[in-house]
């Protein structure tokens, strides 16, 4: 193979008492997509952070076109052809597209060449094979376009190693095909590109050789065609990759606990229709924008609906409010931890007591603090989530933790009902193994869920049954025992809706 | 990984010591740094009759910058607390002119105080409008009806009884006004720190989105704040009237700044969600200190001014750097395996 483009040879990171990296070496070539897998705190962050001069490695060394290197900074590295495209895109919403490309481009002159900038950007976005104008405004770019925009601004600054960071985990299926194609065009003109995701699937669908990262450590790097889904997870894990996505038999009762008839929200979704059982697990699937969530909000009493009917137990019931949801036994985990889900700065304590606070409270409002270090202790345990203690800030604690700390907040609620919204986006494989075993023992328990998720193999793994949604139509709803990827995709995509079986 | 065993790994002094923030650590040592230069330049300072004076000079602001804590722990802000102040001594004086008994007077103007709040309450929380915007027009409002009530002339024929009540001690050396802002100060302590409304305060600072989709009554937890910080503020309206013995329709004029910087200093953001009530008296005693201080020691008010400025430079300063090192631990804590 040709000389490595891009060089790490033992490299380590300490913070503190912590090695985030232990003798690390990777080998990049141009035109290749180079995945890099492992479970959170793996050390993938530090990992990039040491590539775009984020962090300087404690020792080891990097080295480009055979010379050592030395970033300090990621302008520096940046002018060395490394950048990095994150999650969430940083674009900055009052400037266009083009002025959003060309944005960290410094000794330019005094003044603009607009002309010649808005060309180079035309010419920069059809590089990439996509259509979009040059001349939008950035406010209202979808998340996809945005990263096309920051991939258009590497390619402007000449870049040779490009860094996807988990690019896909908010896109839809449509939309991380299409970031897909873009790094093909890009491998084939040279670049290299390292894909860092959680979706293994999409690193078997594009990537030529795969790092497996554990604990700080090389694992493993071999070409793509040499490993299985199975190896892959069981080196990241650490374990025998068996025991995930395994499907479980039904919990469901015969008691309906939810009956959802006709709900429409004018403009939003409209005549939703369906069930839940005690028990069960209702999955909802569908692409990004086909207003799952809002179906769920409407339950919840956050956004309620217009018109239709939500029964609960067999009661008709007006929810007007997160309080009336609560009240009848509702509870709906938000895909937004940071926004929706938690006070980043309260400790993990306050976080999980707050939706139950009544509780905790004596006649006159005093709060009971030992019954509610009790309670956090309980779901510390019950959920295994790993803080040392309780009174920590929930922010401090990495986003599987976070997640869980959120679910004990619910939990605690001993809701009925419990609405699951992407409950695994974002966690790596092992705190999603047991987010599914903790929804399982609910379910076992009695509880109906509902789970809304972008991740097909998770839906098949959970669903007693499958509704797919469609820019606010209920397209069909499948059973889960015989429901396969192809035929959920097919209706959430609109092919064919006349396949659906109920 | 290591999980302790308990779920509090602190002992009790830790524990004790711990509850207070870096910066109220800072705070209490420069505030014991000041009362022991004070009390080294000056032979009077120590005694009873300047510190409770020290506290008397004040007395109105720092009754207000209680509530004005929870506000900002709220993430929000009153700005109309200097002028509700006006409107409700100018009321009172109005009242008192036109032969309403001050044993009615003063009901009344609790009223009025308490109406001023529903009225910052109703457009913050119903019409959702930002409350310093709100807050900022009553500052104007309130201010103009106080002016439009006493006119240009300043009332100053309040009963003796009344005066005395504002300047002489009431229990030992106490005057009314001490009372009041010892039993407020622990009325709040109790509220924000012990119950659940207080916890509610907080989480709203924290992220008023989360709070309503846990099913927190936001909004009526908002609007009690805006109530209370009316109708105490025109209370205090009331006792700088009976301290002064007289009213114009620039009573408390501009002491919203004072209150809020008091405030901040104590080290709450002004973002929301963090900060103490510890805090905010620390602050207080530090201004009430310093100012009694240099002007014991004959430095003019505009270095007083100028020396509060850049302990609140720090108090903005601080804090952030703490997050920046929180950022630390936090990059640290996901680098971890």
């Amino acid at each position: 193979m040709a000389q490595p483009i891009l060089e790490l040879r033992g490299m380590s990171k300490n913070f503190g008492m912590t090695e985030a990296l232990k003798d690390f070496s990777l080998e990049i070539h141009p035109g290749e997509i180079h995945a890099v897998v492992g479970e959170n705190g793996a050390g993938k962050s530090t990992m990039i952070k040491i590539m775009t001069g984020v962090y300087q490695p404690s020792s080891g060394e990097m080295i480009m076109h055979g010379e050592r290197v030395d970033f300090h900074g990621t302008a520096e590295a940046q002018t060395r052809g490394v950048a990095a495209i994150y999650q969430e895109p940083m674009v900055f919403p009052d400037l266009d597209v083009a002025e959003n490309i060309f944005l960290s481009h410094q000794g330019l002159g005094m003044f603009m060449n607009w002309r010649r900038t808005y060309e180079d950007a035309r010419k920069l976005i059809a590089r990439l094979g996509v259509a979009l104008d040059e001349d939008r405004s950035a406010n209202g770019l979808t998340l996809a376009e945005q990263q096309t925009v920051e991939i258009a601004r590497a390619l402007s600054l000449n870049v040779k190693v490009l860094i996807m960071d988990e690019p896909t985990s908010s896109l839809s299926a449509h939309e991380v095909e299409k970031l897909m194609a873009i790094a093909r065009t890009l491998r084939a003109e040279g670049v290299a590109i390292i894909f860092i995701s959680h979706r293994l699937e999409e690193v078997f669908e594009v990537a030529d050789r795969v790092t497996v990262l554990r604990d700080g450590r090389l694992i493993s790097t071999r070409l793509i065609g040499d490993v299985t889904a199975d190896g892959l997870i069981s080196e990241m894990v650490g374990r025998d990759a068996s025991e995930f996505f395994a499907r479980s038999g039904t919990q469901r009762r015969d008691e309906v606990a939810l009956d959802v008839r006709d709900l429409t929200l004018d403009g939003v979704f409209s005549s939703i229709s369906f069930d839940v059982k005690e028990g069960e697990v209702l999955c909802f699937a569908g692409l990004v924008g086909a207003r799952r969530t809002d179906v769920a909000l409407s339950i919840f009493g956050v956004a309620p609906a217009d018109s239709g009917g939500i029964f609960v137990g067999s009661r008709k019931a007006s929810i007007r409010s997160a309080n009336d949801a609560m009240k009848l036994g509702i509870a709906y985990v938000s895909e937004d931890r940071r926004k929706l889900g938690l006070a980043m700065t309260m400790p993990v304590v306050a976080n999980a007591t707050l939706a139950t606070l009544r509780k905790y409270m004596s006649k006159i409002g005093i709060l009971n603090r030992s019954s509610e270090i009790e309670t956090a202790l309980k779901y510390r345990k019950r959920l295994n989530i790993r803080t040392p203690d309780v009174d920590r800030e929930v922010g401090d604690l990495s986003g599987g933790n976070q997640q869980k700390v959120m679910l004990a907040k619910w939990l605690d609620a001993d809701p009925r009902i419990l609405i699951f919204d992407e409950p695994t986006r974002g966690i790596d494989v092992g705190a999603k193994a047991e987010v599914h075993s903790i929804i399982h023992d609910l379910a076992k328990s009695g509880v109906a869920i509902i789970v809304i998720s972008s991740d097909l193999p998770e839906v098949l793994a959970l669903a007693d049954r499958i509704v797919v949604m469609r820019e606010g139509r209920q397209m069909g709803i499948f059973d889960g025992e015989t429901a396969t990827q192809e035929a959920i995709i097919r209706l959430a995509t609109g092919q064919s809706a006349n396949e659906a079986s109920a | 990984m290591n999980i302790a065993e308990t779920g509090v790994a602190k002992s009790p002094l830790q524990k004790a010591v711990g509850h207070l923030t870096d910066w109220e650590g800072f705070l209490l040592a420069v505030l014991l740094v000041t009362i022991i230069a004070n009390a080294s330049m000056s032979d009077v300072f120590l005694t009873v009759n300047n510190q409770i004076n020290l506290f008397q000079l004040s007395i109105e602001k720092i009754i207000v910058a209680l509530i004005m804590t929870l506000i900002i722990i709220n993430a929000e802000i009153d700005l109309s607390v200097a002028s509700m102040m006006g409107l409700a001594a100018c009321a009172f004086g109005w009242l008192f002119h036109h032969d309403v008994p001050i044993g009615l007077a003063v009901p009344i103007v609790i009223l009025i105080g308490a109406l001023g709040g529903s009225f910052n309450a109703f457009f913050i929380t119903v019409m959702g409008l930002p409350s310093l915007v709100v807050t900022l027009a009553m500052l104007i409002g309130f201010r103009g009806l106080a002016r439009v009530l006493v006119e240009d002339r300043g009332i100053t024929d309040f009963p003796e009884w009344f005066d005395a009540l504002g300047q002489q001690p009431l229990i030992g050396p106490f005057p009314l006004a001490l009372l009041i802002f010892f039993a407020l100060l622990v009325f709040f302590i109790v509220v924000l720190h012990f119950t659940g409304f207080g916890r509610y305060v907080y989480m709203i600072g924290n992220n008023k989105e989360m709070a309503v989709y846990s099913g927190v009554a936001v909004n009526r937890i908002k609007a009690t704040l805006f109530i209370a910080s009316g109708t105490i503020s025109a209370l205090a309206g009331i006792l700088f009237a009976a301290r002064v013995g007289a009213v114009r329709g620039d009573v408390a004029l501009g002491f919203e700044l004072d209150i809020i910087t008091m405030v901040l200093l104590g080290g709450i953001s002004i973002f929301g969600g963090r900060g103490t009530l510890f805090g905010a008296v620390f602050a207080m005693l530090i201004v009430l200190n310093l100012r009694n201080g240099m002007a014991l020691a004959n430095i003019t008010h505009h270095l007083q001014t100028g020396v509060i400025g850049v302990l609140l430079i720090l108090s903005v300063l601080l804090p952030n750097m703490r997050g920046m090192i929180r950022q630390f631990r936090e990059s640290r804590a996901s680098a971890k395996s």
